[in-house]
């Protein structure tokens, strides 16, 4: 039987980080997923490092250290995974939104980050393809775009440099606690680990059942556009300020949008790829783990595409894609040990941050997992918060 | 959103044929093509037909297509031609680039009870040095110039591939005044009917089995000028040294077709793999796929010839009708029972006992999908 420290489950954005930084620590890994690298989430989403989308706080200070970290790695690695520090616009349709994002803008940048806003002439000049009504925006410049995949390939790449050991289109039967560790039955034979790290993301639940653990992680539906190749019309990553408001349903404005756009939870952003695509987003919504692409959410993210990037009229739409996020009703992730079950860690629950995140995670849960102390404190991300909860309803 | 008892996608013979029967059985039938004119590859097909009496033999493709046209016609199949599925959607939503009656580009989503897809086959490519130079083409391409569009592919043509598309294409290309440099067929021995072979031979054809492509070396224009071909060994291997150079401005690839099954990918209906046919979608014995009231026949299917599509085109139109109400169940059942009979006359004899044994496997995969309950 072959025997590993720590065995990670789910080699997405969160489980190939996890498994290098783990690795380089010195630890004997091995890489456990029911498909191949990247072949879940972080294959079917868009790609970006933003601090500009999170809650100020802890969200925040995870997003800023994980681009940080991305840009060392970028550095460092010799798989290349596309790193481009394009910066974020954030733009406001309307003054209230723009007062709203102005606020927010001002408690970052009193946190310390490199956050502010520009007008409608700055953004006119820095995205000369956008609709040319807008107020105004949230400029961050150390914002950044890269390949999800090539994400997930850099780091098992790098790890593999280090030793790690890859289980692909690997099923795990059972998960036995024993001493000294855990026993994992899989179809590719039986396996002694000293630790388990579950970033299994959407399937987490699964993973986590076979331990009798109940991870409160819900599927949440994404989808895109993708556009033939054409010149670049965007210079940034650009989104539109009413996308809080569907990432974070308790930020309440009213947009004036269709009732399409409205129904189906559509909030305009662009990324102009490596490739030469355009990729529009995008939509939420939850329907299990059915990712068939929507004709009326298409619409809605093409009419929603239009009214910021008129352009795109004269551009084919080629193809649309949908994948699922891990969802958590608090907006944040679950990076700790299992209290219950010691030598058991969850690295999960990211929804729309794991490609973002996924660099300071690996690092976090690396430290965690070595028992040393994190590089700030994470307790807000603990496992534990669920059973509390549970235990005051 | 427009409402529709039954979508059939493609106006080929498999679609043509399920929209007859299920119109004719009573069903509001839509059948879209993106083609301009309908009958899919029967259009093209100015040769007679094999086969039964039953299966029109004797009978050119085209004129074959003519009778389902009108027949189509007096059934009251609406039909929207140059017009393009873009995609299936959950909910039975079809959505569809319309490009009838000054409407062109507009996107429309049809809501249809039952959907029938039959999208027929795309041509496989060979890849070799040059491949994308212009002058290259499928062979079914260099068909459609000749017999649709009445338009010489070029002055001489080399053929890769001997299955009864490149035979038959050849023999075409000389009838329409091309000259045929050489056939050239990858494995041993020609693929198709030796009936097609012979007159290609007779014509003085030079055949190169075990050959293949393995450049082609274009003229100051870009275009293809000269063809080198090589001998390969039992292993497929090039043999160094056997390098041959044909002078001619086009080349046609006839190495078979793939099914086109996209639309059914979208859907995320289950898949197989089957050595005869590639990656295609399960079916049962109503030609439903694993999405309820979702339907496929003809080539979409794994590809095989027009009378076969024809028949699973019936059988596809006669189960959405039924599952609409508008048969019995015990005549639906008499009359597909009926056609599968025929479907196995079709399928004996070497070409076709493959192809029986590859339908029986799909359709015993998709019971065992269904947990093992057979579809009686």
């Amino acid at each position: 039987m072959t025997t590993y420290d720590v065995t990670v489950i789910g080699a997405g954005a969160i489980g190939s980080s996890v498994a290098y930084h783990l690795c380089e620590k010195g630890f004997k890994v091995a890489l456990i997923d029911k498909g191949d690298i990247a072949h879940g989430s972080s294959s079917h989403c868009d790609a970006v490092a933003l601090i500009c989308d999170k809650q100020p706080g802890l969200d925040t200070r995870m997003g800023a250290a994980s681009i940080a970290h991305y840009a060392e790695l970028a550095q460092k690695f010799e798989y290349d995974f596309e790193f481009d520090r394009k910066g974020c616009l954030y733009v406001c349709e309307t003054d209230a939104e723009y007062e709203a994002a102005s606020a927010y803008a001002a408690r970052q940048a009193a946190d310390g980050y490199e956050m502010g806003m520009v007008d409608n002439k700055t953004l006119c000049e820095m995205e000369p393809y956008l609709a040319k009504d807008m107020v105004g925006g949230i400029w961050t410049p150390g914002d950044a775009a890269m390949s999800p995949y090539k994400v997930c390939f850099a780091f098992t790449y790098e790890a593999e440099k280090l030793g790690l050991t890859k289980y692909t289109y690997c099923n795990i039967s059972s998960v036995t606690p024993v001493s000294g560790g855990f026993h994992l039955s899989t179809d590719q034979g039986e396996l002694m680990t000293g630790k388990i790290v579950n970033c299994g993301g959407v399937w987490a639940p699964d993973i986590g059942a076979l331990s009798g653990l109940s991870i409160p992680i819900q599927p949440r539906k994404g989808m895109n556009l993708i556009s033939e190749k054409c010149e670049k019309i965007s210079f940034h990553k650009v989104l539109e300020f009413g996308y809080m408001m569907s990432k974070f349903d308790s930020i309440n404005f009213k947009r004036n949008v269709s009732p399409l756009v409205e129904e189906y939870n559509v909030a305009f952003n662009i990324e102009y790829t490596h490739a030469n695509n355009v990729l529009l987003g995008g939509y939420r919504g939850f329907r299990g783990f059915d990712i068939r692409s929507e004709v009326e959410a298409m619409k809605a993210i093409a009419e929603r595409g239009l009214r910021f990037y008129p352009v795109l009229r004269d551009i084919n739409c080629i193809r649309s894609y949908a994948g699922v996020r891990p969802f958590i009703e608090d907006h944040l992730p679950i990076v700790s040990e299992v209290d219950t079950l010691p030598g058991y860690f969850i690295a999960a629950g990211h929804e729309g941050d794991g490609i973002c995140l996924s660099p300071i995670t690996g690092k976090l849960m690396a430290q965690l997992v070595a028992g040393e102390e994190t590089d700030f404190d994470i307790s807000g991300l603990d496992f534990a918060r669920f059973a509390a909860q549970k235990a005051s309803a | 959103m427009l409402e529709r008892e039954i979508v059939v996608v493609g106006a080929g013979p498999a679609g043509l044929s399920a929209a007859i029967e299920a119109a004719g059985a009573g069903a509001r039938v839509l059948c879209i093509d993106l083609n301009m004119r309908p009958g899919g590859q029967l259009f093209k097909q100015i040769h007679k037909f094999f086969g039964s009496s039953a299966h029109r033999s004797g009978t050119r493709g085209i004129d074959i297509g003519r009778m389902m046209l009108d027949e189509a016609e007096d059934k009251g199949v609406e039909l929207w031609l140059g017009s393009t599925v873009i995609g299936l959607f959950p909910g039975n939503k079809v959505g569809v680039r319309h490009g009838q009656d000054g409407t062109a580009g507009a996107f429309v989503t049809v809501h249809a009870q039952k959907i029938i897809v039959a999208a027929g086959a795309s041509e496989n490519v060979v890849r070799f040095d040059g491949w994308t130079t212009p002058g290259v083409m499928g062979a079914g391409a260099a068909q459609t110039m000749v017999n649709v569009n009445h338009v010489k592919p070029g002055r001489r043509v080399v053929m890769l591939g001997s299955g009864n598309v490149g035979l038959i294409v050849s023999y075409q290309l000389m009838q329409a005044g091309c000259e045929v440099a050489a056939l050239v067929e990858a494995a041993p021995k020609i693929g198709g009917y030796a009936v097609h072979a012979a007159k290609i031979a007779r014509a003085g054809v030079p055949i190169y089995t075990s050959h293949t492509i393995k450049r082609v070396v274009p003229d100051e224009s870009g275009r293809v000028c000269r063809v080198v071909i090589v001998g390969l060994d039992d292993a497929f291997q090039e043999i160094p040294g056997t390098e041959r150079e044909i002078e001619a401005d086009t080349v046609a690839i006839g190495a078979g077709l793939k099914p086109t099954t996209e639309l059914l990918a979208l859907l995320k209906c289950d898949f197989t793999f089957h050595p005869v046919w590639g990656r295609v979608p399960l079916h049962n014995r109503d030609m439903e796929t694993s999405q309820e009231g979702v339907y496929i026949a003809g080539d979409t299917t794994g590809v095989e010839e027009a009378n076969t599509a024809l028949e699973e085109g019936r059988i596809a139109g006669i189960s959405a009708a039924a599952a609409l109400g508008y048969l019995s169940e015990d005549e639906a059942k008499a009359r597909k029972d009926e056609i599968w009979a025929r479907l196995a006359a079709l399928r004996m004899g070497p070409f076709g006992e493959k192809r029986e044994q590859a339908k029986q496997d799909i359709l015993s995969a998709f019971d065992e999908s269904r947990g093992g309950l057979a579809a009686v």
